[in-house]
């Protein structure tokens, strides 16, 4: 047995006096580098876990009583009847009532434009209550990252203006907040997977000196619009779909501005429009889009809920979290309550959002509880829905947790779920939403029993 | 076992402190070893210990057959039956869910379940393993009757993961040495390659990976085409970073045993052409392929074959990395590029023109080698196409680290040699300091913990 190398050995030993040296001086606790209580793990010989199925596992993990009879949801956070528009537009639904379409608008920014999230509620509302249709598409691809599931969207000849870059200052950026301006030829082809649409009806905006729109679909005209008009006005038009058609083509023959194209059915069922904006905040709804315009797009739609998932990127300024971003929420609901007073109105915060911390792990983004707060807090102020996707998906670190499964459930830059992460949250919204759908309809019963034995009762 | 982990420094001291005292016995120096193999292959998967010592021992015996056949047919047999055994291990251990997939997608049948996958280091380890029983059967290499130093040399663990890949007969004489030392000045300079490897890998790769380069591959459609094509070159130096600073923590971990291993990097990206490119980046898998691969292919002398051969050694290459189309695109466009390069003798163009295209043309096959699938590599390629103009996603940090990566790449090497110099000659306390302020750097700078290094995986 000889000595080891001595000089190595000097500086690996004087290496481990100086990790050790924080443990023992307090005034070097600052300088931490090595925790000594990893050493153990030296010798921990347990497998690195891996999952095949790593979407189920979470969901398991956030629902590990899914299966029993006792199953919890995460539940929406609403006031009293804050919600009761809707599911009494639902239950018409599930009772299959001629006509009985539940119409959702979902207002969203990057993951609600590729339909992330709201195409898998979509997805799961229509299964369970009936197909009333996508819904509604943009004319064209304002951003690449914009999809919708089920939708091949083919565009050119445009010029688009979203409301979230505010190139033009009059406002009028339709239901989805993308304004198309085109000259003849600018067209677009829209493919739909799905063959058994009845109706398709475009938005667009009458205009002095507006030239003609042509809508086909396999091939064959459907007729035209004429967008001319004395004054600047939205208008819609409305074109009965041929059977089984799939394949749609719109091609401006002069000057036209167009905002988007809803393809519905006319039978019961959810309709679910994905109202996506790249880079959206709140000020968007609550000040780019004129408040006159945008109540008559909602009026005509008539939705029966509107989401506003709002907060992602407003999480990076934490001053207008602070003081700005609860006002401009109250805005938007101002905004909707008197464009369609009936409707319900849910908001939901954003899901988490990571960032790299000292020593490596992803955190929460610190301004993102504080501004789930204020969402909760504008919701319970003005009679609103709330839900907390933050907390639902599984509160903070859920966003290192995500990324660290294999595949990933969240993109690199901890803010973009993965169509797998995508589809957990989109399952907690469904589950939330048929939750307090499930209750009211306890609730009414009740309420009618309450009244039946209430007749019956002593006289 | 991650090697920037602080769980392998722990490992790596513990070792160090347990070979030197008992390695002047030849047989106990061995056994540390090996223990240490065993150790770090266990730390993956216990299934391991069975795995390799199996493999190991056939591969063993079958070469002391080969050295004992006089008749040529008899060890060509028993090469043969140790490449079946080493290639039917990694198709069996990586590559099955790749043909079921296929399979399934060619009969329209559900693809059967294959709960065997243990891909870590088995490419290296059978690829290793392959120069010993084949430099044997050449008469290149005599078989070793030591079986203990056969299996220490076989799964010496520095070279386990991600290479180099290291000649079994480079190791052997190395570890069954009975005279060794460590000189101060190799000491000095494991520590600084340690030190090195651990700044680029956790200070510039995973820095370029985090805040760039993971997120144009994952949403390419969020970001301009500039932005992209920063993320494609970004993702070429995050690789050379992550890779060669693997490389440098493995051969200074090697050299604190007093193992040399040979060099797998110069300066890839200064490359005047693909050829150059393959002598510059992987350097160790490039001979490998030249060696045991291309030059066993028939028609050397013929006039097309050549160029066939070249593009099926990089296919192949490419497949070795990784059972999907996108590792065989990568690998074609290589061959395709080594072909062509050999096609067209001399040196077209001066020098900064064909080092620019060849670098050009590395990145575009390094986007089939990082995205996550076909459509994802197609993706990025259309949005490069878009020719839209923004840097807004390029933030000040990110462009100071991209600088500071592109002009670390191109250092003249003898700086580097001479600042290993004077690592090495300065005093234990010095050298531990430094060492100290670093670990104290990449506490606080460096973007991640411990993130698996890219070659892993391979």
């Amino acid at each position: 047995m000889t000595l080891p190398p001595a000089k190595t050995s000097l500086t690996l030993l004087t290496l481990l006096l100086l990790l050790k040296t924080p443990d023992a001086l307090p005034a070097f606790k600052d300088y931490k580098v090595l925790d000594w209580r990893t050493i153990p793990a030296v010798l921990d010989f347990a497998p690195r876990k891996t999952s095949p199925a790593p979407v189920e596992e979470e969901e398991l993990r956030l629902h590990p009583d899914r299966d029993a009879a006792s199953y919890n949801v995460f539940r929406l956070n609403a006031a009293e009847g804050a919600l009761d528009h809707f599911y009494a537009a639902l239950q018409r639904t599930e009772a299959k009532e001629t006509g009985a379409v539940t119409r959702i608008l979902h207002y969203g920014d990057s993951p609600t434009t590729a339909d992330l999230i709201t195409g898998d509620a979509r997805r799961l509302l229509q299964k369970q209550f009936g197909d009333a249709g996508h819904g509604f598409i943009l004319m064209g691809k304002p951003w690449a990252w914009y999809d919708h599931n089920g939708v091949v969207l083919h565009a050119s000849g445009w010029t688009v203006d979203p409301a979230s870059q505010a190139k033009i200052r009059d406002g009028l950026f339709g239901l989805g907040g993308v304004s198309f301006r085109g000259a003849a030829g600018a067209s677009t082809q829209i493919t739909l997977k799905d063959p058994s649409h009845t109706l398709l009806e475009v938005s667009y905006l009458k205009q002095p000196g507006g030239g003609a729109l042509t809508v086909e679909a396999e091939n064959r005209s459907l007729g035209q619009i004429q967008t001319s008009g004395k004054i600047l006005e939205a208008a819609h038009k409305t074109f009965a779909i041929p059977d089984g058609a799939r394949r749609f083509r719109f091609e401006a023959a002069g000057p036209v501005r167009l905002f988007g194209v809803s393809f519905d059915k006319l039978n019961a069922g959810v309709a679910y429009d994905s109202l996506g904006l790249n880079g959206a905040y709140v000020s968007v709804l609550a000040r780019m889009f004129n408040e006159e315009h945008w109540a008559e797009q909602l009026r005509h739609r008539r939705p029966d809920l509107v989401i506003v998932n709002y907060g992602t990127n407003e999480s990076a300024y934490s001053s207008f979290v602070e003081r700005s971003y609860g006002k401009e929420l109250k805005e938007i609901v101002r905004r909707v309550r008197a464009a369609v007073p009936e409707s319900s109105i849910l908001l939901m915060s954003p899901m988490d959002r990571g960032e790299r911390q000292a020593g490596g792990a992803i955190g929460t983004m610190a301004t993102i509880p504080r501004l789930v707060a204020i969402q909760q807090q504008v919701a319970m102020e003005t009679g609103c829905g709330f839900f907390n996707t933050f907390q639902a998906m599984g509160g903070p670190g859920t966003m290192g947790r995500w990324y660290e499964a294999e595949p990933r459930l969240v993109g690199g830059d901890f803010i973009h779920p993965m169509p797998g992460g995508a589809r957990i949250v989109g399952g907690l919204l469904y589950q939330a939403l048929l939750d307090g759908y499930n209750r009211y309809k306890v609730q009414r019963m009740q309420e009618r029993f309450a009244r039946a034995a209430g007749k019956a009762g002593p006289k | 076992m991650v090697l920037s982990s602080s769980v392998y420094f722990i490992f790596l001291v513990g070792v160090f402190f347990l070979y030197w005292p008992l390695a002047r016995s030849r047989a106990l120096g061995l056994a540390v070893v090996l223990l240490a193999n065993y150790f770090f292959y266990a730390k993956w998967d216990l299934f391991y210990l069975f795995l390799i010592p199996a493999c190991s021992s056939v591969d063993f015996l079958l070469a002391l057959g080969m050295e004992r056949a006089l008749r040529r047919w008899l060890r060509r047999a028993l090469v043969s039956a140790s490449v079946a055994l080493n290639l039917g291990v990694l198709a069996s251990f990586k590559y099955m869910p790749f043909f079921l997939e296929n399979y399934a997608h060619l009969s329209g049948r559900p693809a059967p379940e294959w709960p065997w996958i243990f891909p870590l280091g088995i490419s290296f380890y059978a690829f290793q393993s392959l120069t010993y029983t084949i430099d044997v059967y050449r008469r290149d290499a005599k078989a070793t009757p030591s079986y203990l130093a056969y299996l220490a040399s076989v799964s010496f663990f520095p070279t386990t993961l991600a290479g180099p890949i290291t000649r079994v007969a480079t190791l052997l004489p190395q570890l069954e040495r009975r005279e060794k030392t460590l000189a101060p000045a190799d000491g000095g300079k494991a520590i600084f390659l340690i030190g090195i490897g651990l700044m680029k890998k956790l200070l510039i790769a995973d820095f370029l990976a985090d805040n760039l380069v993971n997120r144009v591959f994952d949403f390419p459609n969020l970001y301009t085409a500039t932005e992209v094509l920063t993320g494609v070159y970004a993702f070429a130096l995050q690789l050379y970073y992550d890779f060669s600073g693997y490389t440098d923590i493995a051969t200074g971990s090697a050299l604190l045993l007093g193992i040399k291993l040979p060099a797998n990097f110069n300066r890839p990206y200064a490359a005047s052409s693909i050829a150059d490119f393959w002598r510059r980046w992987h350097i160790t898998l490039s001979n490998w392929l030249r060696d045991y691969l291309y030059f066993s292919l028939p028609g050397a002398r013929a006039k097309v074959l050549p160029y066939l051969n070249l593009v099926l050694t990089m296919l192949l290459g490419g497949l070795w990395h990784g059972a999907n189309w996108n590792f065989a695109i990568w690998g074609l466009l290589h061959g395709i590029g080594l072909a062509a390069t050999r096609a067209v003798p001399g040196q077209p163009g001066p020098l900064w023109l064909r080092r620019f295209a060849t670098v050009q043309f590395v990145c575009l096959a390094w986007i089939f080698f990082r995205a996550p699938s076909l459509e994802g590599a197609l993706a990025v390629l259309g949005r490069i196409g878009s020719l839209t103009v923004s840097f807004a996603n390029i933030s000040g940090p990110l462009a100071v680290v991209l600088a500071i990566a592109v002009a670390g790449h191109y250092l003249p090497a003898k700086w580097r040699q001479w600042s290993q110099e004077r690592f090495a000659a300065s005093p234990f306390y010095a050298q531990a300091a430094a060492l100290m302020l670093l670990a104290i750097a990449l506490q606080y700078v460096a973007a991640t913990g411990a993130a698996p290094f890219i070659y892993t995986r391979f």
